[in-house]
């Protein structure tokens, strides 16, 4: 089941003081399934805010439409089922942390009775605000502000949850706690829908990523495939090898590397067996032999620069 | 909506510059405690002075303080939109399932329904002091806490506007000064004063279009001292008239009110239609 469509989706800007148009999307065309955590990723202005935005009806698309359950984002009801937590999110300060869970919970249509309450309890316990509860918020810290928010934005048990940047300010400790929250949210058939800065989280939590950049859908697909490189493996082996032995190596294989203890290989099946039987036979043992991957980061810097020089 | 409008309540208390409005109240309250000073009365004055004393002061106090209750309140109230479009606040609130209709008028009722608590505090606690000081229960008076609720919803709507178009507090509380004590009684003594010097058509056309468009505090508090005081009220237009002095009084209208409440309903028609269409 299809949580989040959008079709051609594009959002054109006009700047205050003159008559420039700014294209923050531009046909902008993706699905999103139930039970996903999607991470959308872009270099700052790429529209990453913007597509969220639209997708909440905070903001109105200049052309395209787009659906959430089914429903048209414009269509308030629509957000029914949805969470949000926005990036540098503002609560009123003359409220407690408990208050502005109850505040939101209401408006996100919870009924004000015991299980509102039991609810507000279990998501403070959960991000270890329980003593905070009947403090000020403006007495929180930036980390303290965001778990809040991440609090509020699950607090009505959403279908689908936006996140954006919810990790920011938040300390190392508190982003392992976040992401292991995200990782249960998702274990209970929840959709999330991430927008981060921080590549290495991404890659950890999202299942299928998409890469914006000026408003363009320039790459989208599984994490584990985008970062796979194509065809070339590394076998790694547990004794050093000899000049001897990378010489018969290259011999099979004339574009290998060879180091003191890996190889590197872009051959096909036969030649990588020949690899591998070639040092088994040398008494060398193989310690492991993987297809090499680069990090999400490597290919989100490659991908960006590639479409900049384009 | 009454999320909203509970919510509108918890920032109006909230704010320092209402605890300073309810300190003022207080004040005004406690001198009229002390000040008002009618145990004289056994016999010397009849009842009939007595109703005549007290109507006196409910109008004299209101022919003073109407504009600057009203001011104050339209102060104290200012920021409570410019506040909610604050970016990290609006995107949240809109992400929410609820109409953009239903938050800007629920904001609009919370500031309203503050307001008129208030005065059912201010206007109330006068009433009961000049009964119990009196024995003289005019209940009439209480009209006021709804002139004063109205008048300030009226008003309020510019603030609404000014607050969605400009996002600025003292953009619509220098308008509003402009409109309570300027523009509005300009317009209100056209006939009387003005068109004596002016004979334009063209110009008297302006100001009367101008006259009937806007809003009229100044004269919802003259059909509440007419209510008051049991005084006739016109429906459209009040007769002129001369007083012994050659002071010329105009009789109130409903006209006042009735054009200053379609003034108020256009303005947030018009707040709605640009809170629905806005991108944030």
């Amino acid at each position: 089941m299809q949580v989040i469509e959008t079709q051609k989706l594009s959002k054109e800007y006009s700047t205050k003081f003159s008559k420039q148009k700014v294209n923050a999307l531009n046909d902008f065309t993706f699905n999103v399934s139930q039970g996903e955590i999607f991470g959308l990723l872009g270099p700052n202005g790429a529209g990453k805010t913007t597509l969220i935005k639209i997708l909440l009806a905070i903001t109105f698309p200049t052309s395209g439409n787009a659906k959430i359950f089914g429903t048209d984002v414009t269509n308030y009801k629509a957000k029914t089922k949805v969470g949000y937590l926005p990036e540098n999110h503002k609560f009123p300060s003359y409220l407690t942390g408990g208050q502005v869970l109850m505040y939101y919970g209401q408006l996100s249509g919870m009924k004000n009775d015991n299980k509102m309450t039991k609810r507000i309890d279990e998501m403070l316990g959960l991000m270890n605000l329980t003593q905070w509860k009947n403090t000020k918020i403006k007495k929180y810290s930036k980390g303290m502000m965001q778990k809040l928010g991440l609090a509020q934005a699950m607090l009505s048990e959403p279908d689908l949850i936006f996140l954006d940047e919810p990790t920011d300010g938040v300390d190392p400790i508190g982003r392992k706690e976040i992401r292991d929250i995200l990782t249960e949210i998702k274990s209970r058939g929840k959709t999330i829908f991430l927008n981060s800065h921080l590549l290495s989280e991404v890659e950890m939590i999202c299942d299928r990523v998409a890469i914006l950049n000026k408003g363009d859908l320039i790459k989208e697909g599984n994490v584990d495939d985008l970062t796979r490189a194509e065809n070339v493996f590394v076998i790694s082996t547990v004794e050093t090898l000899n000049m001897e032995l990378k010489q018969k190596i290259l011999a099979i294989d004339q574009n290998a590397g060879a180091g003191e203890n890996e190889i590197h290989t872009e051959a096909g099946t036969d030649k990588r067996n020949q690899i591998i039987d070639l040092v088994r036979k040398n008494k060398i043992r193989i310690h492991t032999v993987n297809q090499k991957t680069s990090s999400l980061e490597e290919l989100f810097i490659n991908v960006i620069k590639k479409d900049n020089t384009n | 909506m009454i999320t909203i409008i509970k919510n509108t309540f918890r920032e109006a208390l909230a704010k320092k510059i209402f605890i300073g409005y309810y300190i003022f109240y207080a004040i005004v309250v406690l001198i009229m405690i002390f000040a008002v000073n009618l145990d004289a009365v056994d016999g010397i004055v009849s009842f009939t002075d007595v109703q005549k004393v007290i109507k006196s002061v409910e109008t004299g106090f209101l022919s003073l303080s109407f504009n600057l209750i009203l001011f104050f309140s339209l102060i104290s109230a200012s920021s409570f939109v410019p506040s909610m479009l604050e970016k990290g606040t609006i995107d949240l609130l809109i992400s929410k399932p609820v109409s953009r209709f239903t938050i800007l008028i629920s904001k609009f009722l919370g500031a309203v329904i503050f307001v008129g608590l208030s005065m059912v505090f201010l206007i109330g606690s006068i009433w009961l002091i000049l009964s119990l000081k009196s024995g003289y229960w005019n209940s009439s008076f209480l009209i006021a806490i709804l002139s004063l609720t109205t008048a300030f919803a009226v008003m309020y709507s510019i603030t609404v506007v000014i607050g969605l178009t400009t996002q600025s507090s003292i953009i619509a509380i220098l308008v509003n000064f402009f409109m309570i004590f300027v523009l509005c009684p300009v317009l209100s003594i056209r006939e009387s004063l003005i068109f004596t010097f002016v004979k334009n058509d063209a110009v008297q056309f302006v100001f009367n279009f101008l006259y009937y468009v806007f809003p009229k505090p100044g004269e919802i508090k003259d059909v509440t001292n007419a209510l008051i005081s049991e005084e006739n009220i016109a429906f459209w237009k009040g007769t002129v008239t001369q007083n012994e002095i050659g002071i010329t009084l105009i009789e109130p209208s409903w006209m006042s009110v009735i054009t200053s409440v379609i003034f108020c309903a256009a303005l947030m028609a018009y707040s709605v239609y640009y809170f629905s269409k806005k991108d944030y």
